[in-house]
This record gives structure tokens, C-alpha cells and sequence, in this order.
């Protein structure tokens, strides 16, 4: 358990991030950095695309497998680690914040 | 009895009768003493009538009975057929969080490790990379030049020589309504004037019908349009009074004014807002501010009378010392208020510029009573806190930033448009934009960077502080005669557009390039920085 919150604090806290999600299979959010609204429209919005590009790879070839998703927008950059029975979403900004 | 009745007794006469026939036989045989050959001889029947017994008649009377006609209607019923049925919405669950505890820990940390390292290298590696600098994807279609899409004008307030004194875009975006005054006049005027509203949005545009016009018995020097409502649109006159017209009734477009009472504005209203009232957010205040020094908050109550709620009352004493002021304050002297904005961040707080030059920050909130000895059914309050550096004349307009709490813009008669922040007096930047007067400016709703300003020499200047902090971008030229331009306002629901009214009558829709209409990538940031400027 408290390697689990040592790891996410430790993506947390990388420079540029905002805020970190873990979704499971099903899309339902385990633990999360972000309010709640926030929090349930990232992971429903962002399951289905993960899922989509995932079956697009594999389509594509069989023997391939999505690694990892990165969604660029113009204010902030969106990272998907996906797993077999986890997903990872980071929300982040690609600039630095002036302290 | 015949041989009885013989015997001589007296009998009564019905029977003596009966015996003197029944013996008439015997009596009528030929002589006495003779005797005759014995006969038989036959007689009639003779009938005695009774005399003692009566005969029981039987009177008779005709008699008949009928009942009344039953009367008839026909009618019918029928039983309706009920179907209940119950219909329940459940409110929305929000979706908690998982606790961990119902979780397989051991596999999302086994998850997680195998992720950690992956993501941190991504991470850096997209922390270090340069290759989307000035990558920008277009998705709409690029337009290059500023143009000018509509001239609207109101011959008959033309005619009069009347200036476009304030201008607003209704809630929808598709209706922009102008008050025709003048600015000018230095006395009293019994003008009349108007104030006339074109939807752009419709095919059949004239640029000289307004969709509606409203005759406004004095100049109007301000209008805005409700946040929410259409069709419902606040003005502040001359005289000191606020109305509010509803332009969807054109037969009495009328629903509040504030009356000449004690509590109205002396001076002219120099800018209304309307405001959510705190705790129905779907009921709005106007607030009005004017040159007597008053900042008064008005609701609508019954009978198209409007209601003053609270009052503020700026007085030179009572303005927080932040900034050394040239004048001296002597006596309860007030502070005109010349322009009002009200922070996006913090709906209490709220900008006002004076006709001293200094803006002022104040709060709705302010509890200190007004040193004023001005009549009002409400007391008036002390609204200000902070006291900015001064302009070198009075101020036409501020400006709050939309994307950044502590930014306004103040532009004013000395032709400088300053860039504030908050948390210090002295400005961040001082711009001069025009040797003349400036009369308004507004920023962007879209872009954090940029600002428009229009001046005295008749043109709408667009300014983004991201390619060039010393001149503008864009300058358009309003009018030809280098008449003043007095007021712009920005649509916000579609973004493109920019209406600015000038000195001859005639509102101008402009429409801007493409790059004014969308934020660009680091935008927010790049303002976060300008405001970080904050001289220590």
C-alpha cells in the first residue's frame, strides 16, 4: 500500500504534472489527484479512446500492442499508460508554471 | 199460509192480499149455499213488494285516476379507464472513489511499478522536446484581414447630430443595441434620443432599420444588455436615472425605472452593470455608477419600480492612502466614478475609475458607512481599499482580465492605456496609444493577450501584447473624418466579432482575422508571466 502512494506521489510531483489517475478495467477511477467531476469525465472520455486505439494497433498487426497514448492539445497534454487491468492517465502541462 | 191467512187473522196487508186471492177460488164459485162441481183453476203469479225490507241500491259513481306522464332523458356514462404509473428519476450517484482497501493492492502495485519507469522517461523526454514548437493545427478555415461587415446607423438620431455613447451585445450574441447621446454637452439638455438594437444574425439586415428603437425622453450614456435574458436591456440616462426596456415589446418597451427620487444619481450615470443578485443566481441586479461619486445596486421590485438595494458613496477622505494624490482632500468632497468592471474571479470585487485619474479597487463587501451627507434610503457605504497609481486625466474606461485575477486595464484623457495588477499601485505597463483622448478598452474574451481601445482620433486599436508590447497589431480606421470613436464592446458568443460606435452615429461590426478569435498554445501561461511582473 505505501509503495502504491509512493509511486503516484512520485509522478505527482514530477515537474509539469497536474494531475494523475488510475482507472480500472472497467473505467472506474481507483485513486486520483483531481476533483471528483474532473475525475469522472477524464475517465469515461478517456477509456473509450484508449480502448479504441488499443484494438486499432492490434488490428493493424496482431502481434503488436499499444504501449503508450499521448493526446497534445493546445493547453495541456494528456499521457495514457494502459495495462491489462489498469489504466494510467496523466493530465499535464507541456509548459513550465512561473513560481 | 193460504189456509193459515183464512183463519181470519189480521195479517198485514201484503198477506191479506195473498189470502183474499188465494181463497178466490174457493170464493168465486157460483152463489153460496149452492154447492158447485170442485175445479181446479190456475192463477197468475202475484208478487208482493216488501215494505219493511229496503232494497240495498248500489250508487255508482265513475271515477278514474291517471299518474302524471313519467318523464324521460336519455344520458349515458361511461367509466374512464385509469393506468397508473409512476415514473422516478434517481439522482445522480456521483461516482466516489474507490477506497484502495477494495482493491487488489498487490496487482496495482505490480501495475504501477511496471508503468513508473515508462511514464517518468516519458515525461522527461517530453520535457525536453522541442519537436511541436510552433506546431499550430488550424481547424477552421484562416481569415487573413480585419473587415468591416456592417454599418448601422439611425438616420433620425443622425439627423439630430447624436454620438454613439454606448453599444452591447445581448446574451445570445445575436443582437447589438447602441444608445445615441452626446457626449459633449457640458449643461442640461432636454434631447430626446434613442436607443436602437440590429440582429446580425438575421438575413433581411437594414443597416438603417433597427430591428427595434426606443425613444428615451433624455441622452443615454450607457447600456448593457442582461447576461441571461434576450431581450432585456439596462441604459443610464442623463439625468441621472437607470431604465430598464424589454426591446421584445415594441408597443411599451418600458419595465423599470428608478423615478428622480432622492436615492437617484444627481449627475449622469456614467456605466451600468447588472449583476447576479448573492444567493439567486438567476436574478440580476443593475449596479450604476456616476460622477456625483455614487456606486448604487438597484433591483427591480413590482410596478416597474426599481429599488435601491445598496449604496456606496466614494468621498476623497475616506480613499485608502496607497498612492499619493495631488489634491488634497478639503471637506466631504466626492470622487466622480467614471467606469466600473467587475472581476471574473471574485464576484464581490469590482474596479472603479474616477474622474481623478486613480482607479480604485473595492469590494462589494465593505462594511465602513460613507462620510457623506448625500440623502439616500439606504446608508451608504465606503466601498474602496486599494488606491492606484493616477492617469493624467480622468479615466473612460476599465477593463478586468478574463484569464487573469489580479490584471485590469485603465485607459483614460492622457491617451495611456495602463495595465494594472492588483496586488500594486504603480502600473505594470503604460502604453500610449493615441495623442488624443482614449474612451474605451476592453480585453479579449478569447485571447488572454490582447485588448482593443478606441480613440479620440477615430480609430479601434487591437493590441497583442504576445508579438508586440509598443504598438498595436491591428488598427482600424472607424471614421474617416477622425471623429471620435467612444465605445467597443466585444461579442463573446461569437468571437470574430468586434462593434464599435463613433461620433457620427454609425455602429461599425467588425470583423477580426482568425488570430484574435482563438487562444494560442501558451498563452495563459505567457500572461501568468506578465503578471509575475509584479516589482518587488
Amino acid at each position: 500500500m505505501a509503495e502504491v502512494e509512493e509511486t503516484l506521489k512520485r509522478i505527482q510531483s514530477h515537474k509539469g504534472v497536474i494531475g494523475t489517475m488510475v482507472v480500472n478495467a472497467e473505467g472506474i477511477p481507483i485513486r486520483t489527484t483531481l476533483d471528483n467531476s474532473t475525475t469522472v469525465q477524464y475517465a469515461g472520455l478517456l477509456h473509450h479512446l484508449t480502448m479504441k486505439a488499443k484494438s486499432t494497433v492490434r488490428d493493424i498487426d496482431p502481434q503488436n500492442d499499444l504501449t503508450f497514448l499521448r493526446i497534445r492539445s493546445k493547453k495541456h497534454e494528456i499521457m495514457v499508460a494502459p495495462g491489462n487491468l489498469a489504466f494510467h492517465f496523466l493530465v499535464k502541462s507541456s509548459f513550465y508554471f512561473a513560481r | 199460509t193460504a189456509t193459515r191467512a183464512q183463519s181470519g187473522l189480521l195479517e198485514p196487508a201484503g198477506s191479506a192480499g195473498v189470502a183474499v186471492l188465494a181463497t178466490g177460488g174457493v170464493a168465486s164459485s157460483p152463489g153460496p149455499g149452492r154447492p158447485g162441481p170442485l175445479q181446479d183453476e190456475t192463477l197468475g203469479v202475484a208478487s208482493v213488494p216488501s215494505q219493511w225490507r229496503a232494497v240495498q241500491g248500489i250508487r255508482e259513481e265513475t271515477k278514474s285516476c291517471q299518474t302524471v306522464s313519467i318523464a324521460t332523458a336519455n344520458a349515458s356514462a361511461q367509466a374512464r379507464n385509469h393506468v397508473d404509473a409512476q415514473v422516478q428519476t434517481e439522482a445522480p450517484v456521483p461516482v466516489s472513489v474507490q477506497p484502495l482497501s477494495q482493491y487488489d493492492v498487490p496487482r496495482l502495485a505490480a501495475f504501477l511499478r511496471r508503468v513508473e519507469a515508462m511514464v517518468i522517461r516519458e515525461l522527461n523526454k517530453n520535457w525536453q522536446s522541442h519537436a511541436f514548437d510552433g506546431f499550430e493545427v488550424n481547424w477552421t478555415e484562416q481569415q487573413q484581414m480585419v473587415s468591416c461587415l456592417y454599418t448601422l446607423g439611425y438616420p433620425p438620431a443622425q439627423a439630430q447630430g447624436l454620438h454613439v455613447t454606448g453599444i452591447s451585445w445581448n446574451s445570445t450574441g445575436s443582437v447589438v443595441a447602441c444608445a445615441y447621446g452626446r457626449l459633449d454637452h457640458g449643461d442640461w439638455s432636454t434631447l430626446k434620443s434613442f436607443v436602437c438594437a440590429w440582429n446580425v444574425d438575421r438575413r433581411g439586415l437594414s443597416p438603417r432599420q433597427p430591428s427595434a428603437v426606443v425613444e428615451v425622453p433624455s441622452a443615454v450614456l450607457c447600456l448593457a444588455f442582461h447576461p441571461t435574458q434576450p431581450s432585456h436591456v439596462a441604459g443610464g440616462l442623463y439625468s441621472g436615472e437607470v431604465l430598464v426596456w424589454d426591446l421584445s415589446r415594441p408597443e411599451d418597451p418600458l419595465l423599470w425605472r428608478t423615478g428622480l427620487t432622492d436615492d437617484t444619481h444627481t449627475d449622469p450615470v456614467s456605466q451600468v452593470v447588472w449583476l447576479p443578485e448573492p444567493g439567486h443566481s438567476h436574478r440580476f441586479q443593475v449596479l450604476s455608477v456616476a460622477t456625483d461619486g455614487k456606486v448604487l445596486l438597484w433591483r427591480g421590485v413590482g410596478a416597474g419600480q426599481l429599488q435601491l438595494t445598496e449604496g456606496f458613496a466614494l468621498v476623497m477622505q475616506q480613499l485608502p492612502r496607497s498612492t499619493k494624490l495631488k489634491k488634497h482632500p478639503r471637506g466631504e468632497t466626492e470622487v466622480g466614478a467614471t467606469a466600473v468592471a467587475f472581476s471574473s474571479f471574485d464576484p464581490r470585487l469590482f474596479i472603479l475609475g474616477t474622474e481623478g485619474g486613480f482607479p480604485l479597487k473595492c469590494s462589494l463587501a465593505a462594511g465602513e458607512a460613507a462620510l457623506t451627507r448625500m440623502p439616500s434610503s439606504v446608508p451608504l457605504r465606503a466601498p474602496a481599499q486599494l488606491t492606484f497609481s493616477p492617469h493624467g486625466g480622468p479615466i473612460y474606461a476599465v477593463s478586468c482580465s478574463p484569464f487573469h485575477r489580479n490584471l485590469f486595464l485603465s485607459a483614460g484623457t492622457d491617451g495611456h492605456v495602463h495595465l494594472y495588477s492588483m496586488l500594486q499601485a504603480p502600473p505594470l505597463i503604460s502604453l500610449q496609444l493615441s495623442l488624443k483622448y482614449l474612451f474605451a478598452v476592453r480585453w479579449s474574451p478569447v485571447r488572454p493577450l490582447v485588448f482593443a481601445a478606441a480613440s479620440g482620433e477615430g480609430d479601434v486599436q487591437l493590441f497583442d501584447l504576445q508579438k508586440s508590447s509598443q504598438k498595436p497589431t491591428v488598427l482600424i480606421k472607424q471614421t474617416q473624418d477622425e471623429s471620435p470613436v467612444y465605445c467597443l464592446e466585444f461579442n463573446s458568443q461569437q468571437t470574430q466579432l468586434l462593434a464599435a460606435g463613433d461620433a457620427q452615429g454609425t455602429v461599425k461590426v467588425w470583423q477580426l482575422s482568425t488570430e484574435f478569435t482563438e487562444q494560442g498554445p501558451r498563452e495563459a501561461e505567457d500572461l501568468d508571466r506578465l503578471a509575475a511582473e509584479v516589482a518587488t
